[in-house]
C-alpha cells in the first residue's frame, strides 16, 4: 500500500567533510555521534586549524537528563568520551533534543557564509534541523546529513494539519483528528513531516492491520 | 526562439549618459504594454543593418512595475563586430527595431536573507531592474559599483536618489577598489551575492567567495559575450545537408542563420546553454567562448555554443 519511488523521500548517505566549507557546524544525537569520526578525520588530514572553526551540538537520544546536569545520561557520557580524542573541538552538550534545536536557532542567527551544516542522527531530528536550516536559507549544498537509529516518523495530517511525533506503524490515528492515517513516503522538507492520508476515507472503517514498519 | 515570436518597438527617448553609454527607451509600435518580466532579464534586440542582421542581448534597466516601456543601456564596444555601433550611430528617436520577450537567466534568490549586488561599468543594468523588486522586499541588500571614473558612472543620480547609502561606489580613477576580502568573509548564512561586469571583476568576485567557503548556490554572476571574431571556417549541417562558410566577423550562430536553418536560443551570450549543439566530426580544436559548458564538456568536444565558440578546422560537422 506504500507507494515506493516518490522522489521526496530524503537520501541519506554516509557523511564526508566538505573541505571548501570554513565553518562546520555539526550536530549529533545519541550513539549517531559516532558517524562524525570520518568527517573530523578528513577535515583535520586537510587542514590543521579546521577544527578550530568547527563546533559540535550534542543531545542524547530520548528523555531527559536529571536536572542541572547535561552529563546525566549514559550515550552523553560516551559522546563526551568520544570527542575526547579532539581537544581543539568545542563541543557543546544539551539535555535533550528541544534545549539543541533552541540553541541551533541562536547559533543559525550568528553563523556567516561559508558554514556547513552536519547532521549524524536518527531521520525525524535531521528533519527538524534542516526545516531550521531552510528558515536561514541554507541549501542542499550547504547541509550534509546521515540517517542512523530509529526510523521513526513525524506524520502530517494533511486534512487537519497537525504533526503526530514517533509514528512507527504503517498506519497510525491522528493526534489532532483522530483519522487513521496512512504514513506516506511523500515528505515536505519545510514541514519536517511525511504526509498522512486518511487510510479509509472510500470504505469507513476499512483498515489494514497496524504493523510496526519504521522501528 | 524563433523570429515570429519579436515583438515590434519604437525608440522613444535615447540620453547620452556617459561618454559610451546611450540609454535607450523603447515602446510597442501598437502602444499596447510590454510583456511583464522579472529584474534581472533580458532582451534580444534585432537589428537590421544594410548588409547584415544583429541580434544582440540586453539587460532591461526598468522598472518590472512599469511596462509601458522597456529601457536599455548600450556601451559601445571598442571591438564591436557592429551591433552596439549601429545602436549608437544609426538607431534614432523614432526608429523602429524588434525585440524578442524578456527572458531571465539573472533572477534573484527569492528566500535570501540578504542581498549583496556588485556591478563593474555596464554590468549595473540588470541590478536597476532588481532593485525596483528589492525595494519591496523585506531581506536587507547593498549594492558595490565599481567603475572607471565618476564621468563614467552611468544612472549614478538614479541609484544615489532611491537607494542612498546602500549604493557604495569604487572609481578606479581615484584609486578605490572593492575590498574582496572584506565584504565576502563577513556576511550572514542565507545570504546571495551577484555579480555582473568584466570577466575580471566576474572571476574575482567567485575565486574570492569559493576561498572563503562560500556554496555555488549562493552565487549568481551573469556576463554576456559578444560573439568573438576569428579565422573563417567552414561547417556542414548534417542532417539539413548544408555547407555553410563562417566569416571572420559573423558567428557560427549567425552563419547557419543566414543559410536558412534555425537553432533554438535564448541568450545569443554563452549563457543560456539553449542552443547547445551536438558536434559529429570535428578535426581541429573547438574554440569555446561559452559560459555554460563545463570544462570538462569543452575537453570532450561532443558539444558546442554555435552562439559565441568557433573552430579552428578543416572538417566540423554539426547534428543540425
Amino acid at each position: 500500500m506504500l507507494i515506493s519511488g516518490i522522489k521526496s523521500k530524503p537520501v541519506y548517505s554516509p557523511l564526508e567533510a566538505d573541505t571548501r566549507g570554513r565553518y562546520h557546524l555539526m550536530l549529533a544525537i545519541g550513539g549517531a555521534a559516532t558517524a562524525l569520526e570520518r568527517v573530523l578525520g578528513q577535515l583535520s588530514a586537510a587542514d590543521p586549524d579546521a577544527l578550530t572553526r568547527s563546533r559540535v551540538l550534542f543531545a542524547p537520544d530520548r528523555g531527559k537528563a536529571a536536572a542541572g546536569s547535561a552529563t546525566a545520561t549514559p550515550a552523553t557520557a560516551a559522546a563526551v568520551g568520544f570527542f575526547a580524542a579532539w581537544p581543539q573541538l568545542d563541543v557543546r552538550l544539551y539535555p535533550d533534543i528541544p534545549a539543541l534545536l533552541a540553541a541551533l536557532r541562536v547559533l543559525l542567527d550568528e553563523s556567516l557564509m561559508g558554514t556547513r551544516l552536519y547532521v549524524a542522527a536518527p531521520e525525524s531530528f535531521i528533519g527538524r534541523a534542516v526545516q531550521l536550516a531552510l528558515e536561514f536559507n541554507m541549501n542542499q549544498d550547504e547541509i550534509r546529513a546521515e540517517a542512523l537509529g530509529s526510523l521513526a516518523r513525524r506524520v502530517h495530517c494533511i486534512h487537519c494539519r497537525t504533526t503526530t511525533e514517533d509514528v512507527r506503524t504503517n498506519i497510525v490515528e491522528c493526534g489532532g483528528c483522530g483519522r487513521w492515517l496512512l504514513v506516506r513516503d511523500h515528505y515536505s522538507r519545510r514541514l519536517a513531516a511525511y504526509m498522512g492520508v486518511m487510510v479509509d476515507a472510500e470504505s469507513p472503517g476499512e483498515r489494514p492491520a497496524v504493523q510496526e514498519i519504521f522501528p | 526562439m524563433s523570429q515570429a515570436q519579436t515583438l515590434a518597438v519604437e525608440v522613444i527617448a535615447i540620453e547620452q549618459v556617459t561618454p559610451l553609454i546611450k540609454h535607450f527607451t523603447l515602446s510597442a509600435v501598437d502602444g499596447a504594454e510590454l510583456p511583464a518580466f522579472s529584474g534581472g532579464s533580458h532582451i534580444i534586440v534585432v537589428l537590421r543593418g544594410a548588409t547584415r542582421i544583429y541580434r544582440n542581448p540586453y539587460s532591461l534597466l526598468s522598472s518590472p512595475h512599469s511596462l509601458g516601456s522597456y529601457e536599455i543601456g548600450v556601451r559601445r564596444m571598442e571591438e564591436s563586430r557592429g551591433g552596439s555601433h549601429f545602436l549608437h550611430d544609426q538607431v534614432t528617436v523614432g526608429s523602429r527595431l524588434e525585440i524578442a520577450h524578456p527572458v531571465n537567466l539573472f533572477p534573484l534568490a527569492k528566500t535570501a536573507r540578504k542581498q549583496v549586488l556588485i556591478a563593474g561599468g555596464i554590468g549595473i543594468t540588470p541590478f536597476l531592474a532588481q532593485l525596483e523588486d528589492l525595494h519591496d522586499g523585506t531581506a536587507p541588500y547593498e549594492l558595490h559599483y565599481s567603475v572607471r571614473s565618476p564621468e563614467h558612472a552611468a544612472f549614478l543620480p538614479r541609484l544615489r536618489e532611491r537607494e542612498g547609502d546602500r549604493v557604495r561606489l569604487y572609481f578606479d580613477s581615484e584609486s578605490q577598489a572593492i575590498d574582496f576580502d572584506g565584504l565576502l568573509a563577513n556576511q550572514p548564512l542565507g545570504t546571495h551575492v551577484y555579480v555582473c561586469g568584466p570577466a575580471g571583476l566576474i572571476n574575482r568576485v567567485m575565486t574570492t567567495a569559493q576561498r572563503l567557503g562560500w556554496p555555488d548556490s549562493h552565487l549568481h554572476s551573469e556576463q554576456f559575450t559578444a560573439p568573438p571574431t576569428g579565422d573563417a571556417f567552414e561547417v556542414v549541417l548534417a542532417r539539413a545537408k548544408l555547407t555553410v562558410q563562417v566569416a571572420p566577423d559573423r558567428s557560427l550562430l549567425e552563419s547557419i542563420e543566414a543559410a536558412g536553418v534555425e537553432v533554438p536560443y535564448l541568450c545569443r551570450g554563452g549563457v543560456c546553454g539553449f542552443c547547445q549543439t551536438r558536434v559529429l566530426e570535428v578535426d581541429g580544436e573547438l574554440l569555446h567562448n561559452d559560459h555554460f559548458l563545463s570544462d570538462a564538456e569543452k575537453t570532450k568536444g561532443k558539444s558546442i555554443m554555435p552562439c559565441v565558440s568557433r573552430a579552428r578546422c578543416k572538417n566540423l560537422v554539426l547534428d543540425l
